[in-house]
């Protein structure tokens, strides 16, 4: 997952540090090296993602991937990606929703507001550790755009 | 003036039947007037025949005088021409006369007179005229001269301008009468219509004051209606917000329990793929040989494999509740899509995806048909008779091979009453509610399940309008009643009717 040499990051926006720790144990199985910044918050995340100012400047130039939790402690992942596809300078970084929830409407909403990836966390710990080695083979072969 | 629908009928009733009358009065004394004007009319043309045939008389009369005269003067008989003639004429004349004079005695008296000074005076006139045609003129003279002739011609004369006075009279009283008749009819008709104008403003006035009192009801209707709509809305906002509430939390409940799950799951795998990789230990001597030795073994063998299984165990059954919550909770949300459904033919599907069992069991479903046509939601009571049945073969008899016996009555009120009664184990009287509690059951649990069936049916009865009840016997059977209402959609628009 390289393009022109640059390294792809990988934010992982997941607050229960149980998940995220399994997640990058089963991305790192499916071979996936690339460097994973977890953050258990939304206001961490958004801070990392558009700086102190809030403008996305600290973002350009740069391949990021996002691994997007909707149920936070302090905010609803939608409002996050709202945040991050109406930006100039993070709207075409991947965002991959994987959350727990399988309602419809939540699904379409994520779609509608530029999700890339929606998955579903399976519940049966085989099948999460599948799905996440799955999405892992598919973070080796896509291709992410730098950030403007 | 308030006016209740009875006085406004009364009053209604009242001007429009004081109307009728007066129209009927109104006829009556035209029809009264334009007879009394008709004989006024016959009066004055009667009154006109009689004074010409008078008139007509006394000119016959005169021409058989002058006639007479002529001839006693000239002894000429050509002047005896007029003078017969006026006498062939003067009966006639009388004739006509008689028919014109109005019937009683007074014309009789007179007819009679006048009928005498004719004969007398003809007789006179025959006498002279003989006389000078026998040419005894001085003897015709002298007759004349006696002025018998004269005098009886006079009377006539007086008699004929008399009567003809009389019938003037008689003519201008008709004439009067008419006109006095024709003034009474203007009068009536004039009053007639200004009585009718007011019966109709009488009918009016009544209307008017009804209507506005119905306005004004209806108005305060209104604002009652909007109160209570507005009290609707409130209730309705408040259930909705409840609802809300209620799916909110089924959401949080299968997030915020699902997640710390899926750690347990996944770390319990960790767990298990580290202790693979502890495995090559235990065949180790120089760890067998070791003082905690086999106790590490016993670990790795036996403890740990245990209690990670009991672990996993546990956690697919949390799964399974969380799950059963979340069905429950969608279920309340699905929308439902009242149809026609043929109850029949549904517990016939529900029997042949059942009929498996069944065979196994050496069991029957009957259906006891009539059946009726009712309009709901086909999934829901698929769901709702799929699980009673399925609960009658789950919890079946031991002793016997399961019988399930099914049965619709309609009910005339618009409801239909299903019973679904089995020859199963039963259910104890204190368990009667206890059975449709979520993740509650009752009796021996040899049964695989989580406790949720009864619960989603008595969830899904109550969503289609109606209600579910049992009754039981230990070891000798169940029966579930259900009452549904027969018109799903029809109790849906009350329902959203009585929301506004």
């Amino acid at each position: 997952m390289n393009v022109e040499g640059k390294p792809v990051a990988i934010i992982m926006i997941e607050d229960d540090e149980g998940h995220a720790r399994l997640i990058e144990r089963n991305i790192r199985r499916a071979g996936v090296n690339n460097e994973i910044i977890p953050f258990t918050n939304g206001t961490d995340a958004l801070n990392y993602l558009f700086g102190p100012d809030q403008s996305g400047e600290v973002s350009a130039k740069k391949q990021l991937l996002i691994l997007l939790d909707l149920n936070l402690p302090d905010m609803t992942g939608i409002g996050i990606l709202e945040k991050i596809k109406s930006n100039v300078h993070t709207k075409r970084s991947p965002v991959i929703v994987l959350t727990t929830t399988d309602d419809t409407r939540e699904i379409q909403r994520c779609y509608d507001l530029g999700a890339n990836v929606y998955i579903t966390k399976p519940v049966d710990y085989d099948n999460f550790a599948h799905a996440i080695r799955q999405l892992g083979l598919f973070f080796s072969v896509m291709k992410v755009p730098e950030t403007q | 003036m308030p006016i209740s629908n009875v006085n406004l009928m009364r009053a209604t009733a009242g001007f429009s039947a004081l109307g009728v009358l007066i129209l009927l009065a109104m006829v009556a004394l035209s029809f009264w007037m334009l007879e009394r004007t008709r004989s006024s009319t016959e009066a004055v043309l009667a009154s006109r025949g009689e004074r010409s045939a008078l008139v007509d008389l006394l000119s016959v009369i005169q021409d058989a005088e002058t006639g007479q005269r002529g001839y006693l003067l000239t002894g000429e008989p050509r002047y005896l021409e007029p003078f017969e003639a006026a006498n062939t004429n003067i009966e006639p004349a009388f004739a006509k006369l008689l028919s014109k004079l109005p019937p009683g005695e007074p014309s009789k008296a007179f007819a009679k007179k006048l009928k005498a000074l004719m004969d007398a005076k003809l007789a006179e006139s025959t006498e002279t005229v003989n006389l000078r045609r026998e040419g005894k003129s001085d003897e015709a003279l002298a007759v004349v001269l006696t002025d018998r002739g004269k005098k009886v011609m006079d009377d006539i004369r007086t008699l004929i301008h008399d009567e003809i006075a009389e019938v003037e009279k008689r003519f201008s009283t008709s004439v009067d009468d008419q006109r006095e008749s024709a003034a009474y009819l203007r009068m009536t008709t004039i009053a007639g219509g200004l009585m009718i104008v007011m019966a109709g403003l009488g009918v009016a006035w009544a209307m008017r004051t009804y209507t506005r009192e119905l306005v004004e009801a209806r108005s305060e209707v209104q604002a009652l209606n909007a109160g209570l709509e507005a009290r609707v809305k409130e209730r309705t906002a408040d259930l909705q917000r409840a609802n809300d509430e209620i799916q909110r939390f089924a959401y949080i409940v299968s997030h915020d329990l699902r997640a710390p799950l899926v750690n347990v799951m996944g770390f319990t795998s960790e767990m298990q793929t580290s202790l693979e990789a502890l495995e090559p230990l235990t065949t180790d001597p120089a760890v067998l040989a070791s003082p905690a030795g086999p106790a590490a073994v016993a670990a790795i063998t036996t403890d740990v494999p245990e209690a990670i299984s009991f672990i996993r165990a546990s956690t697919r059954k949390m799964d399974g509740l969380i799950n059963a919550i979340l069905k429950l909770s969608r279920e309340g949300q699905r929308t439902l899509n009242p149809e026609a459904v043929d109850l029949g033919a549904l517990f016939e599907g529900i029997a042949a995806s059942a009929q498996h069992r069944l065979t196994e069991t050496g069991g029957e479903l009957k259906i006891n048909h009539p059946v009726p046509v009712i309009t709901s939601d086909r999934l829901a009571l698929e769901q709702i008779f799929g699980n009673l049945v399925d609960n009658a073969l789950k919890y079946r008899s031991p002793a016997r091979p399961p019988v399930i016996d099914v049965s619709v009555q309609n009910d005339r009120s618009g409801w239909v009453v299903i019973h679904v009664r089995d020859n199963g184990r039963g259910i104890g009287e204190e368990d009667f509610e206890r059975v449709f509690d979520l993740f509650r059951r009752a009796g021996v649990q040899n049964q695989p399940g989580e406790g949720i069936g009864l619960a989603h049916v008595r969830a899904l009865v109550r969503r289609l309008g109606g209600q579910i009840s049992l009754k039981s016997e230990l070891g000798t059977g169940t029966t579930f009643q259900v009452i549904l209402p027969r018109n799903l959609r029809e109790k849906q628009e009350q329902s959203s009717e009585r929301r506004g």
